[in-house]
């Protein structure tokens, strides 16, 4: 009886194919390489400060819901990641039969679908931090409307995410790119033409503040305003008269130049 | 015991308002529900959202100094009015309420030390940090001896013009505002020359080393006070700017506004 086991397994044994042996090992090898990986990603990112820098996302929020971190589920998929590639690299030691063109093809496509996944992870954690910073900064700003703003910023980080991601799996992503494009350039034109006395005037600043042609307590003439020279500051000089005080943009100042009185 | 608390009683009988100095979050939640008047909080800051509230740019250590802040800005606020009997609850010792003073609002209150900051032509922060800057000289001095300085804030273009240089200016073409960190140092150093520092609205340190040459004509200020405090009190009247000098020889800060003394610090209690 002991003999006959003794010879059955002997028999499986030697049936069994060095490379399969091999495949094994390097399956075995992989995973554990797969782990600590895993492990390595998730320390990483807590030396780093990841946790503190995500806390009060809403994916924070909703990890948080399902038991987990979002740096458990980065490492996760990092470690998952891993292992597939350690099997296909074991299918591929094991022998051409199970490394048919079919699944040659997975095992190029799905290292892309992981790197897409992590990208969008990225996005999402990165535009609820961006939401949530940009709100802190407008907190100052008493108005609601800018409620909008966070928002917006928001969905935009999103929508790039996403599109950065189609593209990593080999989605035809033309019509969006162009759709990103012409909101670009809407943002772009509406800032340019909403901001563009404010940036003139500030450029004209730099130079006022820079090289100080006039400085406070000057008599000066700016556009037949003329008065004392009372503040200098990157938007606006104050020129102030006996009785009226002058707020000018400094474009203006650079535009119809000064006048500097002599007494 | 019965006459202790008589004593405190008559304090608060038919007082109009309360005024709170030293605010904690019970004692105003105490008060705020016990009748539709929510009391008037005075404070550096306000942390639970008072609905009426003074702010405070110092932390006057002379409870009368802070008791007549407080009630200047709660009449200028319209929290009290002229004839209100109002108690105020302070700290004069530590940090926890212990003083319970009744107060009559008139406007002999008004000694102006509310308008000082809030509505001098410079803003209430650059104010406070050039006491601040005077207050932190005056503890300190120059190398351990006592030094003088004029400092005039605000409207700074008349004052320029009401000025000459006594010799070249340190702040040309800088842009160092008081407030920034490294300027109480370069303050102090600076205090050595003779002459005033010019301070803008904005608080953008114009010059130093400048001669003031207002007429001295009308100044009240008390006697006794030197050429310094004189210059100071005359630049006030002739432009809107406010002057705080440091002493030399007594180490006082004072503050002048339309040419008259509006407040007078002790750096020491700071």
């Amino acid at each position: 009886m002991y003999q006959f086991t003794a010879d059955a397994v002997r028999r499986v044994l030697t049936g069994v194919s060095t490379r399969l042996w091999l495949a094994g090992a390097v399956f075995v090898a992989g995973v554990v390489v797969a782990v600590s990986v895993g492990r390595l990603t998730a320390g990483a990112l807590r030396r780093l400060g990841a946790p503190e820098a995500i806390e009060g996302t809403a994916f924070d929020r909703t990890t948080r819901r399902f038991d987990t971190t979002a740096v458990g589920i980065v490492s996760r998929i990092v470690t998952y990641g891993s292992v597939v590639v350690a099997g296909f690299a074991a299918l591929s030691v094991a022998g051409t039969r199970a490394a048919t063109q079919f699944w040659t093809r997975v095992a190029e496509f799905l290292p892309s679908v992981f790197v897409a996944l992590l990208i969008l992870l990225v996005g999402l954690i990165v535009g609820d931090k961006i939401e949530l910073v940009v709100a802190e900064r407008l907190k100052g700003v008493k108005l609601p409307q800018t409620g909008i703003i966070p928002t917006a910023i928001k969905y935009s980080v999103f929508y790039v995410a996403v599109l950065v991601a189609l593209s990593q799996v080999g989605v035809q992503t033309l019509s969006l790119v162009v759709l990103l494009a012409a909101y670009v350039v809407a943002v772009v034109v509406v800032s340019v033409v909403a901001f563009h006395t404010l940036l003139t005037s500030a450029a004209a600043g730099v130079y006022l503040l820079l090289n100080q042609p006039y400085v406070i307590g000057d008599q000066v003439r700016i556009a037949g305003h003329r008065g004392i020279v009372q503040e200098v500051d990157l938007l606006v000089t104050h020129v102030e008269s006996d009785d009226e005080e002058y707020i000018l943009p400094n474009a203006l100042v650079f535009r119809e130049g000064v006048v500097r009185v002599r007494t | 015991m019965g006459s202790l608390s008589d004593l405190s009683e008559a304090l608060v009988a038919d007082i109009d308002g309360l005024v709170l100095f030293s605010p904690s979050s019970g004692h105003h939640q105490q008060f705020g529900s016990l009748d539709d008047d929510t009391p008037v909080v005075v404070a550096t800051e306000n942390p639970f959202d008072a609905e009426r509230f003074v702010e405070l740019p110092l932390e006057f250590d002379d409870v009368q100094d802070r008791i007549r802040y407080g009630l200047e800005g709660a009449m200028e606020h319209g929290f009290v009015e002229e004839g209100d009997v109002v108690a105020c609850s302070a700290a004069t010792f530590g940090d926890n309420p212990d003083t319970l003073v009744r107060v009559r609002v008139d406007e002999g209150m008004r000694s102006g030390v509310y308008a000082l900051f809030a509505e001098s032509r410079a803003d209430p922060s650059v104010i406070r940090d050039v006491f601040e800057v005077a207050i932190e000289l005056g503890k300190k001095g120059q190398k351990g001896k006592p030094v003088g300085a004029l400092f005039t804030v605000g409207d700074a273009g008349k004052v320029m013009n009401k000025s000459r240089p006594l010799s070249y200016n340190p702040f040309e073409k800088s842009h160092v505002h008081v407030g920034d960190p490294i300027v109480n140092v370069m303050l102090k150093e600076f205090s050595r020359l003779d002459g005033a520092f010019v301070i803008s609205d904005s608080g953008k340190i114009v010059s130093a080393y400048r001669y003031l040459e207002p007429s001295a004509e009308g100044v009240d200020i008390p006697k006794g006070l030197g050429a310094r405090h004189m210059a100071g009190g005359a630049i006030t009247r002739d432009t809107n700017a406010t002057a705080i000098v440091l002493s030399e020889s007594d180490g006082l800060v004072r503050a002048f506004k339309g040419g008259g003394l509006i407040l007078e610090l002790d750096p020491e209690d700071y």
